[in-house]
């Protein structure tokens, strides 16, 4: 599949997802119902379900999606490592334990069910995630390779993992039950000021990504290459690392620590068909991120599973086949 | 120019250094009268290129992709005709449209030759570009070598492989690295063979 004609075809699944979830769900409301409440007109109720709860999950839904998925590309691509996803520079780590530290760490945990979309639990995934990020930033400089890199992700979430188990152990029941039900991910606790600072994130993000991808594509023949051929080793580590990480931190501050998506979208776009340049691949792993998420979305709400089962339960079999299907995936990527 | 010495002499470690990859310990490396040192990434790939020694893997570029980022590193037009026109004479354009990755390394050696050739015009610096090639490999990239030289590029070629490089017969200024113990760098006068190159290796003088 060339992607010239993936962009349509993904372009016009989305929008069908988009809209079957936009008229689909338990509140059982008519067509003519949920037509007029878009239009603003009709009762208060179904105003309500589709301007409070669907749309703006939706929209969730396709925002994540495409941050992750580009996040997972620019990792990918950074550490020239089929493995590499927004989780592995211990971010999504590091917010998890904010959300722990408010969650279990004494403060009210209501927020979490859903009314707070810049309650306490946000706050402290944002302060998680930042710090992470900060630290990151003090230490980066020290880091002869990229390896090094991915061991910090590494350690940083097995401390982070650490924390949050000895936080776990000393709470409450109900406090407990709602963080273990945050970590299952959902798209449902975002509202509308939540998708105004994602897309406030992601449009700089896709832009940026555009117009990095001569470096980004050199960076791939290997760093020596690279900077013999124009590029700032500083900057382009820099921007991608972050990019990728507020990304992923602002992600998992509204829908918890959502799985697989930003590993498997850039495999899903390159058994397509689509490879090679990054500006090739960019706008079809955008699209395809958010795909996959609407899809996801649109499994949880039909079959009541949490959103992470849903997506480890098809990604992580998706990803092994094309492993085993396809075989040379990992030799593509032999380090350098 | 050929340098030629040991391993662990320098050679890598002066390369990099005139690519500006590493600060001189003292003194400077200018290039038409600029510091390469304080060149910035992008001014410097429009004055010189370098190959190393490992053709990279990891990457789904095509060969066509390859030539298109040289030419946009060297600040050159990114038209189809200069694409064509460099893999072309580099001898890469039966794999246009074939990823790096599926090349032999011999095979994207030979890109990354035509690579630099495509992104520079003056500098081109080869840190053992043939320790991966066979035979006719190292011939061809030696012959690469002596077109460049006739089209008035400067070339700084690190290699072991002084009988390749004999056979062209375009050598026509040496460096020899050796350990300070035995007298460090050394820059012959005089016409200078790579049987002498050897002799001097091998502490037969």
């Amino acid at each position: 599949m060339k992607a010239h004609w993936s962009l349509p075809l993904l372009g016009a699944a989305m929008l069908v997802l988009f809209v079957v979830g936009l008229f689909s769900g338990p509140a059982h409301l008519e067509w003519s119902e949920e037509w007029a409440a878009l239009q603003g007109r009709g009762g208060e109720t179904a105003g309500t379900i589709m301007w409070q709860l669907r749309l703006p999950r939706l929209v969730t839904a396709t925002l994540s999606g495409a941050a992750l998925g580009l996040a997972g590309l620019l990792m990918q691509t950074f550490f020239r490592n089929p493995l590499a996803g927004p989780g592995v520079l211990g971010v999504s780590s590091g917010a998890t334990l904010g959300v722990a530290l408010v969650a279990l760490g004494g403060a009210s945990m209501g927020s979490v069910s859903g009314t707070g979309e810049l309650g306490p639990q946000v706050v402290g995934a944002l302060i998680g995630g930042g710090a992470v990020m900060a630290l990151l930033g003090l230490v980066m400089g020290r880091f002869r390779s990229r390896t090094a890199l991915l061991i910090f992700g590494l350690m940083v979430g097995y401390l982070a993992g650490a924390l949050v188990t000895v936080l776990q152990a000393g709470a409450e029941a109900g406090a407990l039950q709602a963080f273990v039900h945050w970590g299952m991910g959902s798209f449902a606790h975002a509202g509308w000021a939540s998708c105004t600072i994602m897309l406030c994130a992601l449009t700089p993000a896709i832009f940026w990504s555009w117009k990095a991808s001569n470096s980004l594509d050199m960076w791939t023949m290997g760093a020596l290459t690279a900077k013999t051929m124009g590029v700032d080793e500083r900057t382009l580590s820099w921007s991608a690392l972050g990019t990728a990480g507020i990304l992923a931190a602002l992600v998992t501050a509204w829908c918890g620590p959502v799985a697989f998506l930003g590993l498997a979208t850039p495999h899903l776009v390159r058994a397509a068909g689509v490879r090679g340049r990054h500006s090739t691949m960019l706008w079809p792993v955008v699209l395809t991120g958010a795909t996959v998420a609407l899809l996801a979305d649109l499994v949880v709400r039909l079959a009541g599973v949490p959103l992470n089962a849903v997506l480890s339960l098809v990604g992580a079999p998706v990803v092994l086949m094309l492993i085993v299907g396809r075989g040379r995936i990992f030799s593509k990527f032999r380090a350098q | 120019m050929v340098v030629v010495g040991r391993n662990g002499t320098g050679k890598s470690t002066l390369l990099k250094t005139l690519a500006g990859l590493l600060p001189p310990k003292s003194g400077s490396v200018n290039l038409g009268g600029a510091s390469v040192e304080a060149m910035r990434p992008r001014q410097r790939a429009r004055r010189l290129a370098f190959v190393s020694s490992t053709p990279p893997r990891g990457t789904a570029l095509t060969v066509r992709d390859v030539m298109e980022l040289a030419l946009e590193a060297g600040g050159h037009p990114v038209e189809a005709i200069r694409v064509d026109q460099a893999m072309q004479s580099g001898g890469v354009d039966q794999w246009a449209q074939m990823a790096l990755d599926t090349l032999s390394d011999g095979m994207a050696q030979r890109v990354m030759l035509a690579r630099a050739a495509a992104q520079s015009d003056s500098l081109i610096l080869l840190d053992e570009p043939t320790a991966f090639l066979d035979v006719v490999g190292r011939q061809e990239v030696m012959a690469d070598v002596g077109q460049w030289r006739e089209a008035g590029k400067t070339v700084v070629l690190a290699t072991h492989d002084l009988d390749a490089v004999h056979e062209s017969g375009w050598a026509d200024r040496w460096m020899v690295m050796r350990p300070p113990s035995e007298g460090g760098a050394f820059l012959p006068e005089e016409a200078f063979t790579s049987d002498a190159a050897k002799a001097l290796l091998m502490g037969k003088d």
